[in-house]
């Protein structure tokens, strides 16, 4: 993925806003572009741009394949977690390390 | 979330102490992390060089290299401690900071520490240091980190 691609994703406030609506559920394309007050080709244009930086995917409800509604992807929260995990055990773990090392010579009393 | 990482830690031992051991007795207690290593070639031992502002934070490596960590940018015995963290593989306009308060509770001290600055982190970085992409969108500003706050509790 291109973090370029993200970032430009995000610098337009129309994208950035699809995003927001979508945090609270998926959405259908003309939803969207009725909260926005956006053209339908105008919606199509920014999903297209959030879908190729990965920040959203689209799906079809099984009783009308005509329709297009439009999801978060999961992952990048998914990630960010971990990373701070990560980082987080690293601090813990250290701390813990000091612990035991300060401790040992007072007797930990 | 946000990218500052914050970990705080009781211990049984005086600030004055505990201070003394984080920046004298650095090497005997440091536990290496391969997910945050210094250099391709780490792990060395680190100490502190020097004291007060100024004093570096340094890896030596068994090569007999050094690799200077970072700049203690705070120095107050029992107090405070803050200085800058780079691993080899930072850009040059990447920079991130650790603060580390020291604080007396009872006969214990809580230390706490705050490790800032990520979002400094270039996007060529990403590739070479296997840090996920979205970590970096986090330069993006404040905007970004509400939502993903949103984002979080949504997905929860």
């Amino acid at each position: 993925m291109s973090l370029d691609s993200t970032l430009a994703a995000l610098a337009e406030p129309h994208r950035r806003r699809t995003v927001e609506l979508l945090a609270d559920g998926p959405r259908r394309a003309g939803e969207l572009a009725e909260a926005l007050g956006l053209s339908p080709p105008a919606m199509s244009r920014h999903l297209r741009a959030l879908r190729e930086a990965r920040l959203v995917e689209e799906s079809h409800p099984p009783f009308d394949a005509r329709v297009r509604v439009y999801a978060l992807r999961p992952e990048p929260m998914a990630e960010l977690k971990a990373w701070a995990a990560a980082a987080e055990t690293l601090w813990s773990d250290q701390l813990l390390a000091l612990k035991a090392h300060v401790e040992a010579e007072t007797g930990g009393t | 979330m946000s990218a500052r990482i914050l970990v705080a830690l009781r211990m049984k031992a005086a600030p004055e102490r505990v201070f003394d051991a984080f920046v004298g007795e650095i090497g005997a207690w440091w536990r290496p992390n391969p997910l945050f290593s210094f250099t391709p070639r780490s792990p060395g031992a680190l100490s502190f060089e020097g004291q007060g502002e100024g004093a570096r934070l340094v890896e030596r490596l068994a090569s007999g290299k050094v690799f200077e960590i970072g700049r203690v940018r705070v120095w107050a015995r029992g107090e405070r401690l803050v200085f800058g963290w780079r691993q080899a593989a930072f850009a040059a306009d990447m920079d991130t900071e650790v603060e580390v308060r020291f604080e007396a509770v009872g006969e214990e001290t809580r230390v706490t520490v705050e490790h800032r600055g990520w979002e400094t982190v270039p996007a060529g970085h990403v590739a070479r240091h296997g840090f996920p992409d979205q970590v970096f969108l986090l330069r993006h500003g404040q905007w970004w980190t509400g939502l993903l706050e949103g984002l979080a509790e949504h997905l929860r």
